[in-house]
């Protein structure tokens, strides 16, 4: 029995809110009487968060590389990848284009000029900035000199649903006629989606090389300092905070995230469980 | 080593399954992790198509929930830690059967070849003979 006034504070991507509600809901029956204090975010703006001095136990992102670029070692000393994704291209059925677009047309579905497309804010979360790499991948894949270019152009300016919410509900309520989401997130709401070429959908570490060529230039954690992040396969990390009060405890979360359980629950929320 | 699971798997080897054996081979060529397997999958010469992320770590976790491999996290020395797969007793036992299976396979496929270049030659013939 946990004494009542442990409460355990958990900073995690805002893409892995249902698989935390899940994992915490099996937590808490075995651990009654232990409080959580749960913080959906951009994985960017959450490292920030521990950077500038806020607290927490449990740390998981939607980026592994960002613990090492801004985590590792002064704030969290070990973190493991568990679980992995791609991004695709989610829309709803009332979508400009949704009843042609495939995996072959969809850069000039999408570059018609009735339709509307979005994209998350790339200095603060993992999914912007992975469409950004998306793009530029696509221009080589597909051999379209300047396609970055057009669909940044093209695309609705990125602050306008800066987070990962803000995009979903956006597609959600039909707002945008498409959005690039994890394809977790797509599943999640029960929303239509294409899947990309293994080759530009960041997936697959066999093409780890060919994603390195797509770089991002982002807001580092010095302010007003900038920093390139390369293409990478997606993979969603958790680590423990080095101050944490209950270390035990944060260990057991992460035990249970990464064990069986953790890894049906990943499953059935869409991700692919490492 | 369980005898009884093994000669069940000789049974029912479905060839969609041919992935199984790929990964225990590698993994009986060294212990690795999925992220590094997919790697290693996708430049083998004998991969037979293209592996993608969601097979490769959904075919692991079959293997490891049935003993033909065993898997711990193992903390990274200079990134993530990861989970680390290697070849079971078992294991070694099913990648036999699955040798034994495929030497069987080629067989059966080089008799299909002999015939089927037989067949070509005397179509080759009764063209000939025509003209």
């Amino acid at each position: 029995m946990i004494g009542s006034q442990k409460t355990l504070r958990i900073i995690y991507a805002a893409a892995l809110q249902q698989v935390m509600e899940k994992c915490l809901e099996q937590f808490s029956i075995q651990n009654p009487g232990l409080k959580f204090e749960m913080n959906g975010v951009g994985s960017r703006e959450g490292a920030k968060r521990l950077l500038s001095g806020e607290e927490y136990d449990i740390i998981a992102l939607a980026d592994q590389a960002l613990f090492a670029e801004l985590l590792v070692p002064n704030l969290v000393e070990d973190y493991f990848v568990f679980a992995a994704d791609q991004i695709v291209i989610g829309y709803n059925h009332s979508s400009r284009g949704s009843k042609e677009i495939t995996q072959e047309n969809w850069v000039d579905t999408l570059l018609k000029p009735q339709v509307g497309f979005a994209r998350s804010d790339h200095h603060l979360v993992p999914r912007g900035y992975r469409t950004l790499m998306v793009w530029q991948l696509a221009e080589l894949f597909y051999d379209r000199p300047g396609l970055y270019s057009t669909m940044e152009a093209a695309c609705i300016p990125y602050s306008t649903y800066p987070k990962s919410l803000d995009l979903s509900s956006a597609l959600f309520q039909g707002k945008v006629d498409y959005a690039f989401l994890y394809s977790s997130e797509a599943k999640q709401l029960g929303l239509p989606y294409i899947v990309l070429p293994s080759k530009i959908n960041l997936s697959n570490p066999a093409y780890a090389k060919f994603y390195d060529q797509a770089s991002v230039t982002v807001e580092s954690k010095i302010p007003g300092k900038n920093v390139i992040i390369h293409g990478n396969p997606i993979e969603f990390a958790i680590g423990l905070a080095k101050d944490s009060q209950h270390l035990e405890l944060a260990q057991s979360f992460v035990d249970l995230l990464t064990g069986p359980e953790g890894s049906s629950t990943i499953e059935e929320c869409g991700l692919i469980p490492c | 080593m369980n005898e009884e699971k093994v000669s069940e798997s000789e049974l029912t080897i479905p060839i969609e399954r041919s992935i199984q054996a790929e990964l225990l081979l590698l993994l009986g060529q060294r212990p690795s992790h999925g992220y590094e397997l997919i790697q290693r999958l996708n430049e083998a010469d004998f991969k037979s198509g293209e592996a993608d992320a969601a097979t490769v770590y959904r075919n692991l976790r079959r293997m490891d929930k049935e003993g033909f491999i065993k898997s711990h996290w193992e903390v990274g020395e200079s990134g993530p830690g990861r989970r680390l797969y290697k070849l079971t007793p078992q294991g070694e036992a099913s990648l036999k059967v699955w040798a034994k299976y495929i030497a069987q396979q080629k067989v059966t496929l080089e008799n299909f070849l002999q015939a089927y270049l037989q067949f070509e030659a005397s179509l080759t013939e009764r063209e000939e003979g025509a003209t």
